[in-house]
């Protein structure tokens, strides 16, 4: 019942402490989603050997472009080293915008599932509803968190692509990385959405000027390797073997990736710093203004035989419990917060990831950072005479 | 069981100047005595008191409790004398607004380590006894000044200190009420305790073993 009254005493340092708190739970939120994003895209990379068909398309799984025909896959299956080849298709949903920001692109990706998923890292995705694709699916689609909460779409739902049914057959759990913006059919069928999508494609097919059957329509292939073997070796392999083809060393496309994504490194320290500035002084001003407006209770307290030791372990305690609560609130707010943007502003797209480390994390740094300035006011606070304590507190 | 001697205390002037407010006091309590001292306003009365209590250090001079020279003590030991030694009436009273009545009693002993039933027992016997037992649950914001320096005055002897000071404590209070407390006070010094009040009020004069009056830094007997 006390301490119910001595935290109501601290109410409105309660809510300081939890607005500060807030704020820094918000931002470290938004900094967790895009270090999930960056971080899925490197395992990614680092679990496949990407192939691509040498012409328009440099970078395979990102874009459609050049052909990858069938021999080609074959031959690749053939290097020392490799275990597994994919072929797959990825083509934008929409061509007639531009995709450079990949955070928000919508790809559609067809696989050959008669070929086991040769990525190391993905050897399956995580379904949250229904069930993933199976060799011989027509029509069907699995699609990502994000696509389906954006569109409203469940197991049992149906889509448009160019023109053709799909029913939907499976949800993914929530990645946090780029599949949650896919939609995956059977390769068969994105050859045929490939083929609606582009006119170039369609002009060629009709003149006969290439010899191309179906299963030549390939925009890459994913490639694993042999136990034992170094990923790079085998790309280098690839490429020293096999013409025609764009192959991506994982190591280097590793290190493309975390270039490319440096300036959101760069924009994640500066708004984690920011976060912990700003919300760590607004913690511990509110703490410490809280024990400085005590300053005559003190007095009293020292009058009535508290020793600087006792104090300093009441103030402890009680900074310990608004602390505490403050951030407990915060947290709470920052993630009432992040569910209505998400929920209501964010089209179904998730701007904040609450991770365990984030959260443990803020609450210990504000705990931390509230008694260190509890303190820090009590020791300034106890240097005074009782006396003079009494009296400026007056 | 209080004894003073050539007491010393400055403070320093806005302009830098020092201002000397006691300038050798020298005074001795018995346990059973009331000393009243008295003095206009700004004479030093309050300082007194304070260098006296221990709440804040002279700048020369001892100051003994019974046979212990508390002046030449450290932080820690002085904070523990306090709460061995001495209850403190003050003429705003200075009760903590978040704690009830009783709590504000109680905190004497928390830090004398005496918390406990019977300590429970004997601070609402206390408040019973200047009548503010059916006010033990309040605020101080609920309770009328006299009330309210009824409850400091159960704080003050909670602990049975030999020893109390009373600074002003019926400044804040109409003729009834500061009579409730003078009263108190006499009383306390009948069960033997020193008693040492501050006031300009010449009520507060009557029962007392000593009368001071304190001009220009040192107490004259009137």
């Amino acid at each position: 019942m006390r301490s119910l009254r001595v935290l109501r005493g601290y109410l409105f340092t309660v809510l300081g402490i939890a607005i500060g708190v807030a704020g820094l739970v918000a931002l470290g939120a938004m900094s967790e989603r895009i270090v999930r994003f960056i971080e899925g895209g490197d395992r990614f990379v680092l679990g496949q050997i990407s192939v691509a068909g040498r012409g328009m398309g440099m970078g395979t799984g990102f874009t459609a472009g050049g052909i990858l025909p069938a021999a080609t896959i074959r031959a690749i299956s053939e290097v020392p080293g490799v275990q597994g080849v994919q072929a797959q298709i990825m083509l934008p949903l929409d061509p007639s915008t531009s995709q450079f920001m990949t955070v928000t692109q919508e790809l559609v990706l067809g696989m050959d599932l008669s070929v086991p998923t040769p990525n190391r890292h993905y050897r399956t995705l995580p379904v949250r509803s229904g069930r993933f694709l199976r060799q011989g699916d027509h029509k069907v689609a699995v699609v990502g968190a994000s696509f389906a909460a954006s569109r409203g779409l469940s197991v049992g739902s149906h889509l448009m692509l160019e023109d053709e049914g799909y029913e939907v057959v499976g949800v993914l759990d929530r990645m946090l990385t780029a599949p949650d913006r896919f939609v995956m059919v059977s390769i068969d069928d994105a050859r045929a959405q490939w083929v609606a999508k582009d006119r170039l494609l369609r002009t060629v097919l009709a003149s006969g000027g290439m010899a191309l059957t179906a299963s030549d329509l390939n925009t890459g292939a994913a490639v694993g390797w042999r136990d034992g073997d170094d990923p790079d070796a085998v790309a280098l392999r690839i490429k020293e073997r096999v013409p025609g083809v764009n192959v991506q060393l994982p190591s280097e496309l590793s290190r493309l990736l975390r270039s490319s994504t440096a300036f959101f490194s760069a924009l994640l320290i500066g708004i984690g710093a920011l976060a912990f500035v700003i919300g760590g002084l607004s913690l511990a001003n509110t703490m410490a203004a809280a024990v400085f407006e005590r300053i005559r209770d003190f007095g009293v307290k020292r009058a009535l035989g508290a020793t600087d030791l006792q104090l300093g372990r009441e103030v402890l305690a009680e900074s310990l419990a608004v602390t505490m609560v403050g951030g407990l609130g915060g947290i709470g707010l920052a993630r009432a917060l992040g569910w209505f943007i998400d929920r209501y502003l964010a089209q179904a797209q998730q701007l904040f990831h609450f991770s365990p480390r984030l959260l443990v994390g803020a609450l210990a740094f504000s705990i931390l950072l509230g008694a260190a300035a509890a303190i820090y006011a009590t020791a300034r606070v106890v240097s005074l005479s009782p006396a003079e304590a009494i009296r400026r507190g007056a | 069981m209080l004894r003073a001697a050539g007491l010393v205390k400055s403070y320093r002037a806005p302009a830098g100047t020092p201002i000397r407010v006691l300038a050798g006091v020298d005074l001795t309590v018995k346990g059973g005595e009331i000393a009243v001292v008295t003095g206009p306003s700004g004479s030093g009365k309050s300082t007194l008191l304070n260098v006296l209590g221990l709440l804040e250090d002279g700048d020369g001079g001892e100051i003994w409790f019974e046979d212990t020279r508390v002046s030449a003590l450290g932080r820690a030991a002085k904070s523990r004398a306090r709460g061995r030694y001495v209850g403190f009436l003050f003429q705003s009273f200075l009760l903590l607004p978040s704690l009830t009545a009783l709590e504000n009693v109680l905190l004497a002993a928390r830090y004398v380590h005496r918390s406990g039933p019977a300590t429970r027992r004997r601070a609402i016997g206390l408040m019973q006894e200047v009548g503010v037992a059916d006010r033990m649950d309040h605020f101080p914001a609920q309770l009328s000044g006299g009330e309210q320096q009824r409850v400091a005055f159960c704080r003050a002897v909670l602990n049975d200190p030999p020893l109390l000071l009373a600074d002003e404590p019926t400044g804040n209070l109409d003729d009834a009420n500061g009579a409730v407390i003078l009263d108190a006070l006499r009383g306390r010094a009948r069960a033997g305790v020193a008693v040492v009040v501050v006031s300009h009020r010449p009520e507060a004069a009557v029962g007392a073993s000593a009368l001071y009056r304190l001009r220009g830094g040192v107490l004259e007997s009137p």
